[in-house]
């Protein structure tokens, strides 16, 4: 008897073994992580550490002859659900002709990349992704070059890459494209950072310029909140004097900022204002945006339109928004820039369907379903008329979003890039660089130095 | 010393002897035994054990046809890991996209692998089928009874029962754990990174290129050797405080609550308990949030003036105390957050071998006039340490992998001011096994993940190899005696 038991347990043991070891491919998709828009996608890269491995299925193995039902997967964010269940009814409806068995799964835009990485081929056939995360995609090759699919858009979809390309704003196309091949199609604006502040507090020339702002905050007792230890943010300062970075084809980033811009400013003089910004006693820096708006001190903040239920919270219903300040610069006040940000659907190149996949990524971002997207979801447009429509102009964050778009710029950098800006952003908050022009040059190139380093 | 050199040795003579035996079969047996080197089943058809001739001709055949039909596509190309590039054409009837017939790096890779251990047991049992061929001859020759296939079966229930229990689990780890393991070690020699993903790209060997990249030229980073040095250091530290904080509070704890002055003790205990119940990351989360800069400790520092006392001393320079946010302060706090973790579970263990005190040598002590410190420091934590001495040193080594601590308190709070360690994607608070996670796990940088992960491995082994023959001779227990 006890043999038998003891048989038996190393039995049990054993199929434990197997059944972890095995392939844990699930039913349906609906156990991902929850997505969280909250955050602007990652501006700083993932901390997620275990991308949700495989519990999508991959697509049919079998590619069906003509006439045979079209088996797509589609993910996208949890809160996108009904809204892409309704526009997979009616891109189905659009195509009477063809039979579809089109799935719908939950992959969060923030996240997609790292679940698509860690296996290309079981990942959706169209996914949407946020727009920092590109490169990632182009580099492993998991995401398909919309260029060469043109024939299938056109013949499937009746429109060329041309077409897409002239739709849609002409920043947005810039972010989606890589050596001037166009890799995804825009879908949402809106993915970049202006100034939302409490109107019972501060009026609309007050908010014209950082010195205005600080001032008129600093005098009622109050703060101005961003959060400045981040390379997504901080390096608007940079950008706003005409300084660039840029990402080379070995995947390290390039950036000029401990020399003179193209404007002629030099990049100790940024770093100045820079410091004038974060010591004033009314700059708040933290990395915990929602917190601060809620806690009751501050007044403004530099944020996006996923903090709409914060700024609710903080500044009450009738909060506003607008584009970022003038801050000084040599005496001079100079228009802050953001990094713009997008949401992009993407087809996967191991796609079974790819055609059809083409087909059915362009029509969940075409201008009808661009307008449907703002209307359910708030999101702001790519489409240039769909952005163009009244009702899009009213709203509070989006406007402000676009308005600021005409001072983005598509930050184009490599990994290394992202911790040393970290650290130089906490060093200007912490005030440890010190003041002097050669203390200040030498952290510059120190933090150059980390950014172009070579990846090993 | 002699331990180790006796275990290495008895290693190699135990291979030595599997060797002789094969030799001395192979020399001194007939026919049917040599055959036996090619034909499995031939040493004990001709014994008269058919089912089991069978059994293993069966098997060998499916080894020989493994061999011809599927080994070869993935282990021709070991070498190379692949030539042809992943490329698709768009097909203008069915607009679908077709691939070539491309090689994918990574099941090249795997699967070589999996055909190098099949051919490896192979290898394994023809020796074994001579050695054993050989001993039938023998039995056979000196007219001793030769097992019949039941027999055997009746032996693999009784006195052989261990082999059955084994088989599977062995299987299992095999494939499951000894497999990833080569895996990991074989992707250390190649280029597997975002650029050279499979089945995008190929990946090939590069040799001792990412070893030599983690240890000259700077390494890994521009700053590498310098942020290496930190963490290292850092690490020790914090592996040394947080083991041996938590083993003497543990001890300390149980002490107390074992003392009879003690009211209520399992009101304690339990309160104690609570907080291995809840599950670490829910706690670790909330810790962080109490303090954070503008947290609730922060709060209450600030609202009993002593924010305001430790600026007038000159220790801070905030509004706040920087409890998880400046180094020095972020390392204290991190390890007194540890006790508060691991206290607990030392203390359970703790109480358990205090109750099995031998009482005969306390109550002589006391009438010898000892106190209380001294039963204590003579008694009660030489007996403590004999006992737990190795889960001493398994603690020290899992407290340098200690990620969870590290991670939840410090991911997206600490942000170091350091460049020369931002530089290298490190920060201060960072331990070995973190910074490897941001050097690799964001960068899908398999191939340093991998080094990083062998090297790690080599500092824990020799740690816990050096600990557990120094530390804890095996005369320990005849000393206390």
């Amino acid at each position: 008897m006890k043999k038998l038991v003891a048989l038996a347990l190393c039995l049990v043991l054993a199929l434990g073994l197997v059944a972890c070891g095995g392939d844990s491919n699930s039913n349906n998709s609906n156990t991902n992580t929850p997505s969280d828009n909250n955050t602007p996608s990652d501006n700083n890269p993932p901390a997620d550490n275990n991308p949700p491995a495989d519990n999508n299925p991959p697509a049919d193995n079998n590619p069906p002859a003509s006439g045979d039902a079209i088996a797509l997967t589609v993910w996208g964010g949890e809160e996108d659900q009904a809204l892409l269940g309704e526009l997979v009814e009616e891109f189905k409806a659009a195509h009477p002709d063809q039979t579809f068995n089109i799935q719908v799964g939950v992959e969060s835009e923030s996240t997609a990349k790292d679940t698509i990485l860690t296996d290309p081929q079981a990942a959706a056939d169209v996914f949407a992704f946020a727009s920092d995360q590109l490169d990632s995609l182009v580099n492993a090759k998991a995401i398909q070059s919309l260029d060469d699919m043109d024939a299938a858009l056109q013949a499937l979809a009746g429109v060329s890459v041309a077409d897409v390309k002239t739709a849609n704003s002409a920043s947005s196309v810039e972010a989606a494209s890589r050596n001037g091949v166009l890799y995804a199609f825009p879908m949402t604006a809106g993915n970049n950072y202006f100034l939302a502040y409490d109107p019972d507090f501060l009026n609309e020339d007050q908010v014209k310029t950082w010195d205005g702002l600080l001032e008129a905050a600093a005098a009622q007792g109050k703060k101005v909140a961003m959060t400045i230890a981040s390379g997504w943010y901080n390096a608007s300062f940079f950008y706003s004097a005409g300084f660039t970075t840029g990402l080379n084809e070995d995947g390290t980033t390039s950036a000029d900022w401990n020399g003179t811009s193209a404007t002629g400013i030099k990049g100790v003089d940024v770093v100045k204002a820079m410091q004038a910004i974060a010591s004033s006693p009314a700059f708040f820096s933290t990395n915990d945006l929602p917190a601060a708006i809620t806690g009751g001190d501050v007044i403004a903040v530099v944020d996006g339109c996923w903090e709409d239920k914060a700024l609710k919270e903080g500044f009450g219903d009738d909060y506003a928004a607008t584009t970022l300040p003038t801050f000084t610069l040599n005496g001079q006040q100079v228009q802050q820039y953001c990094v713009s940000g997008f949401k992009f659907v993407g087809v996967n190149p191991y796609s079974k369907q790819a055609g059809w996949a083409v087909a059915l990524a362009q029509f969940i971002t075409n201008e009808e379903s661009q307008v449907k997207r703002f209307e359910q979801r708030k999101q702001g447009p790519t489409n240039v008329n769909a952005a163009a429509n009244p009702a899009v102009q009213e709203n509070v964050l989006i406007a402000a979003s676009s308005a600021q778009d005409a001072y983005g710029v598509v930050q184009l950098v490599g990994d290394n890039y992202w911790s040393p800006t970290e650290s130089f952003g906490a060093q200007i908050a912490q005030g440890t660089i010190g003041s002097d022009d050669a203390a200040i040059q030498s952290a510059l190139d120190d933090l150059i130095a980390g950014i172009t380093a070579p990846l090993a | 010393m002699s331990k180790i050199t006796s275990a290495i040795g008895g290693f190699f003579g135990s291979i030595g002897r599997f060797f002789a035996d094969f030799g001395k079969a192979f020399a001194k047996g007939d026919i049917f035994v040599k055959l036996s080197l090619i034909w499995w089943g031939a040493g004990f058809i001709a014994r008269k054990q058919i089912v089991k001739g069978i059994i293993l001709t069966v098997l060998e055949v499916g080894i020989i046809l493994f061999s011809i039909f599927f080994a070869p596509q993935y282990v021709s190309k070991f070498g190379t890991l692949g030539t042809v590039k992943f490329e698709q054409v768009l097909d203008q009837t069915t607009w679908q996209l077709v691939p070539n017939d491309y090689d994918h790096s990574f099941l090249i890779l795997l699967f070589s692998l999996f055909c190098f251990v099949v051919w490896l047991v192979a290898f394994i049992i023809t020796i074994r089928c001579v050695v054993n061929a050989y001993k039938l001859q023998l039995r056979a020759q000196s007219g001793k009874h030769v097992n019949t296939f039941l027999d055997d079966c009746k032996d693999y229930l009784d006195s052989k029962f261990h082999v059955t229990l084994l088989t599977l689990p062995i299987i299992g780890i095999v494939l499951f754990t000894v497999i990833p393991i080569l895996l990991l070690i074989f992707v250390a020699f190649t280029n597997y990174d975002q650029w050279h993903m499979p089945p995008g790209e190929l990946f090939t060997w590069v040799g001792f290129q990412n070893f030599k990249s983690l240890f000259t030229s700077g390494g890994l980073t521009v700053s590498f050797s310098y942020a290496f040095g930190r963490i290292l250091g850092w690490t020790l530290v914090w592996a040394f405080f947080a083991t041996f904080s938590t083993y003497f509070g543990g001890i300390l704890m149980s002490l107390l609550l074992n003392s009879k002055k003690t009211v209520v003790p399992k009101l304690w205990r339990l309160l104690l308990v609570i907080t291995i119940a809840v599950p670490q990351f829910v706690s670790l989360l909330l810790v962080r949030y109490f303090f954070a800069d503008n947290g609730i400790v922060n709060t209450l520092c600030a609202r009993v003036g002593l924010t305001a006392l430790l600026r007038g001393w000159g220790l801070i320079n905030t509004t706040y105390i920087p409890f998880l946010t400046a180094p020095i302060w972020a390392h204290v706090t991190i390890i007194l957050i540890n006790i508060w973790i691991g206290v607990p579970y030392q203390m359970l263990i703790a109480t358990g071998i205090l109750m099995n005190l031998p009482s005969d040598q306390l109550e002589s002590a006391r009438i010898d006039g000892a106190n209380k410190f001294q039963v204590f420091r003579y008694i009660t934590m030489p007996y403590m340490f004999q006992v737990t001495a190795p889960t001493l040193v398994t603690d020290f080594v899992k407290n340098i992998n200690n990620f969870n601590v590290i991670f939840l308190l410090t991911d997206g709070m600490y942000f170091t001011t350091n460049q020369m360690l931002a530089n290298s994607q490190a920060k201060e608070t960072d331990l070995l096994i973190t910074w490897l996670f941001n050097l690799t796990q964001n960068y899908y940088n398999y191939k340093m993940a991998a080094v990083i992960g062998i090297v790690v491995f080599i500092i824990c082994a020799v740690f816990t190899l050096i600990a557990f023959n120094f530390l804890i001779s095996g005369d320990k227990e005849g000393v206390y005696n």
